[in-house]
């Protein structure tokens, strides 16, 4: 299609963050001569990697690249999966419904905002998939999305439709604010406790129970040979169905959570309900059930420090990403910040003097783990033949404290390039500073 | 059969003394029908005719031709109008014409969310009355506004409630003078919505009112159907509780009653259009002025837009997060080069003057966008037949026909060039003057 010269005019003044993807590739790329870590499949010391039509086609030695395929020169450097952030907030327009404490029916997929320059950041330090959630201020708040760092393309391409749906949930001080000062005529929003918060979630539940039973006996009647006369539909409720939802499986739960009782109080919650925790997040005091956490198999996503930053992670250690993941449970390292997102490799790399972990499992922390947690790891999340050309390449180890990212490929298209983004900046600059009349920016 | 006709004749009656009382001229001047003599007239129905007469009787447009074919009737005023080019009254299909609360401009529109903390005391309403609303109650005419108006050309315009996500309906109204009564050609024309939040309650993030904003249509329609069931038996059944926000709200998601959703940015146009395939709404996006970033999307889901000419990019747009430099830049040449943008894609919109007050800044805009690549043609029909057709009054104005409403504008100069000066402006037969023309 012709492209209008707007976005040419518009992809000029972003362009100073960062060069929009060459779609020319048409997601055909082969990388030459780099130090490849599948992930799944050891490392090959000198390797290629060939994606033809945004799909890893081939992985090995002196592969010959197909006519019209573009080639990264990789020697010297590493050759990755693209980076997955299990939690983080970016490329929405809000984030939390926080005017009540049940708001399952905000769905941060209604709100994409795919002109987040945090976008930008993620791509910068090779993050090439995030779970952009609901934020932690309802013990029940709503559907989250994953999404793909494709910057410049349009909002619905982002989405990654393959995820596991997740809902988050939360608990502790965010969610029962007993903290925040009430303005006067207002009221306190009720849960202010911990137990507030469970007592409420249990609550819901069976409201969401008894949703489910009114359909069924509505659909049941209606369905008969002769179905009474007056019969009226109960009223749909989008809150309750996102509840009923994650009741029938088809929806599992992602719940932030600090402190250990609470945790397993929310396990009991969904044995109780029937209902999957697929992961919990941040999660402080992980490493005292870390046993509990791998039977139940139940993945935790967490920082790598920060600990005791606050009174509710007073017992957080900087052991417990390391710690649980040596007990089996499955870890990932999130950002929850649409800045830290660009280090993420830093942060998987410190589970390596904290729990001894070696560099193939810290970077399992922010590759094929978070794949699995998000129900992804079919098609991302390690580099193997016939998963997605999501890449990263990074001048030295990534879990080097040297470490910094090149070139950032989705689907076999190049988001981020660093010698490029540099070349522009240098451009832009002589451009500031050239006098007027001279090209100069008057 | 008799009957009904002279309730049909006493009605005409009526209407003309209703017509003569409420459209009659303003002192001074001195009939109600005019003949105006040797302009140019451009139709936009047709082509243009270089020396014509217009010939206005009661209000109505009763023939229109060059001056050898048209004869001025005996009881006609002439109004000389020899180096003027005579238009259709230009419409804006979506404006704040007197309210009393100064519109919120748009680049101040509310964030993705606001801090909320609040639950409503039991009992209390959850939500504001919205989109019973009739802005109508709310106008206050002003000479002085209606006179900037006349000025730029315009006519009629709709005028659009301003505040919460359930705005109310708008009201569309010929600006023929003061009196509010007479100026209204439909009352409850539109129901208004806009992607923002509730003030300390509920919803109070984005997310929140597009969940809210489905519920309420589905609550609707579920009122609707038992309200309907009722009727058909009310035997064995509990009645339905009354409740006025969702009964205001069914003529819409029933019986498609036009929508009119607020787009401040590309992702807004995409949620309405997401909103409206669900509920089947016959809806109309306005301001959209980042249109042209999904120009794909609307060629495949044609919608009315009513384009904003206020360029100022508002809080929710990306132009707004991304430093100074680019917020100019948007406000001087990148919405203004929207509909330039849609008129090449063959995309159909209307212009509307949106939360501007100021006639001379709308058309100063519509000369920006001009600039821009917008050709004339188009900005004209933009401002006149095509508003005219999304509002369902193109029967009745929006171009110069025989039988058609007597909105015409004599200006002085082709409409959107620099110098240009309404002369004098016929709004429903009535006659305001406004430049002495020297020759």
């Amino acid at each position: 299609m012709r492209k209008p010269a707007l976005p040419c005019l518009l992809g000029l003044c972003l362009l100073t963050a960062a060069a929009l993807p060459a779609f020319a590739d048409r997601g055909d790329l082969l990388i030459k001569n780099g130090t490849i870590l599948t992930v799944t499949k050891g490392v090959i010391a000198k390797g290629d990697v060939l994606v033809i039509g945004g799909i890893i086609k081939q992985i090995g030695e002196n592969i010959a690249a197909p006519a019209g395929v573009r080639v990264v020169d990789a020697a010297g450097r590493f050759v990755l999966p693209g980076i997955i952030d299990s939690h983080t907030h970016i490329a929405l327009a809000g984030t939390n419904e926080g005017s009540e404490a049940i708001t399952p029916e905000a769905d941060v997929g209604t709100v994409i905002n795919a002109d987040d320059t945090s976008i930008l950041t993620a791509l910068s330090g090779g993050v090439t998939m995030v779970h952009t959630m609901h934020g932690s201020a309802n013990p029940i708040g709503g559907p989250n999305v994953v999404l793909k760092t494709k910057w410049g393309r349009p909002s619905e391409e982002l989405v990654v439709r393959e995820a596991l749906p997740t809902l988050k949930f939360a608990l502790g001080e965010n969610v029962k604010q007993s903290g925040r000062t009430v303005q006067p005529g207002q009221t306190q929003r009720y849960p202010a406790t911990r137990m507030g918060a469970n007592a409420i979630i249990r609550r819901e539940f069976q409201k969401a129970r008894n949703y489910m039973e009114q359909w069924d006996r509505y659909n049941k009647a209606a369905a008969a040979k002769n179905p009474p006369k007056n019969l009226v539909p109960p009223r749909q409720d989008l809150r309750l169905e996102v509840l009923a939802e994650l009741l029938r499986g088809n929806m599992v739960a992602r719940c932030h959570s600090y402190q250990a009782t609470e945790t397993l109080e929310f396990m009991e919650l969904a044995k109780e309900f029937g209902f999957k925790i697929a992961c919990f997040e941040h999660i402080w005091e992980g490493y005292k059930i870390a046993d509990e956490l791998a039977a139940a198999k139940i993945g935790i996503s967490v920082f790598a420090d920060s600990w005791a930053y606050k009174m509710e992670a007073a017992e957080g250690i900087a052991y417990d990403a390391g710690y649980c993941a040596k007990r089996g449970v499955l870890v990932s390292i999130n950002s929850d910040s649409g800045e830290r997102i660009r280090r993420l490799f830093n942060d998987a790399a410190k589970t390596m003097k904290y729990g001894g972990l070696s560099e193939e499992e810290a970077l399992k922390l922010i590759t094929i783990n978070p794949a699995i947690q998000l129900g992804v790891d079919r098609i991302v999340g390690s580099l193997e033949v016939g998963k997605q050309g999501d890449i990263a390449i990074f001048n030295e180890h990534p879990m080097s404290a040297y470490t910094r990212c090149d070139m950032t490929i989705i689907e076999g298209d190049v988001y981020f390039d660093r010698d490029l983004v540099l070349k522009e900046r240098e451009e832009a600059a002589k451009k500031a500073a050239a006098p007027r009349g001279e090209g100069g920016v008057s | 059969m008799k009957h009904s006709r002279r309730v049909s004749s006493l009605l005409i009656l009526s209407c003309i003394t209703a017509l003569a009382l409420a459209a009659g001229p303003p002192a001074g001047d001195v009939g109600p029908t005019y003949a105006i003599r040797n302009c140019r007239i451009v139709p936009v129905a047709g082509p243009a005719v270089e020396k014509g007469t217009i010939i206005i009787r009661d209000g109505l447009i009763e023939a229109l031709g060059p001056v050898d074919k048209v004869r001025v009737p005996d009881d006609a005023e002439v109004v000389e109008a020899e180096g003027l080019i005579a238009y259709p009254g230009l419409v804006s299909a979506f404006s704040n014409l007197f309210l009393e609360q100064p519109a919120r401009p748009e680049g101040q529109t509310a964030p993705f969310e606001v801090e909320a903390q609040v639950q409503p005391a039991a009992g209390e309403d959850r939500f504001p009355p919205g989109p019973g609303l009739l802005v109508l109650d709310q106008l206050k005419p002003k000479k002085a506004a209606l006179e900037s108006f006349h000025k730029a050309g315009f006519t009629t315009v709709l005028v659009a409630p301003t505040r919460g996500i359930f705005q109310g309906q708008s009201v569309l109204l010929n600006l023929n003078g003061e009196p509010l009564g007479p100026m209204v050609l439909r009352n409850g024309a539109a129901l208004h919505i806009n992607f923002t939040t509730e003030r300390g309650g509920y919803p109070s993030s984005l997310m929140g009112t597009i969940a809210h904003i489905r519920q309420s249509f589905i609550d609707a329609e579920y009122y609707a159907a038992r309200q309907a069931q009722y009727a058909k038996g009310p035997a064995g059944l509990k009645r339905p509780e009354y409740d006025p926000r969702l009964e205001a709200l069914v003529p819409f998601v029933r019986d498609r009653k036009p929508v009119v959703f607020q787009c401040n940015n590309l992702e807004d146009i995409k949620r309405a259009l997401k909103i409206v395939g669900e509920f089947k709404l016959n809806a109309l996006l306005a301001g959209a002025n980042e249109a042209w970033r999904v120009a794909d999307v609307l060629k495949k889901t044609p919608i009315p837009l009513l384009v904003s000419l206020d360029f100022r990019p508002p809080a929710t747009s990306m132009y707004m997060t991304q430093g100074e430099e680019l917020r100019k830049k948007a406000e001087a040449e990148i919405y203004p080069a929207n509909a330039a943008a849609l008129a090449k894609e063959g995309i159909a919109f209307a212009l509307v003057s949106a939360a501007n007050a100021d006639g001379g800044a709308i058309l100063r805009n519509v000369r920006t966008a001009i600039k821009a690549g917008l050709p004339k043609d188009v900005a004209l029909r933009a401002l006149t037949i095509q508003p005219a057709r999304y509002l369902g009054l193109d029967r009745e104005l929006g171009s110069l026909e025989p039988g058609k409403i007597a909105n015409v504008v004599l200006v002085k100069g082709e409409i959107f060039d620099d110098n240009a000066q309404v002369a004098k402006a016929f709004v429903d037969g009535v006659l305001f003057k406004y430049a002495e023309v020297s020759k």
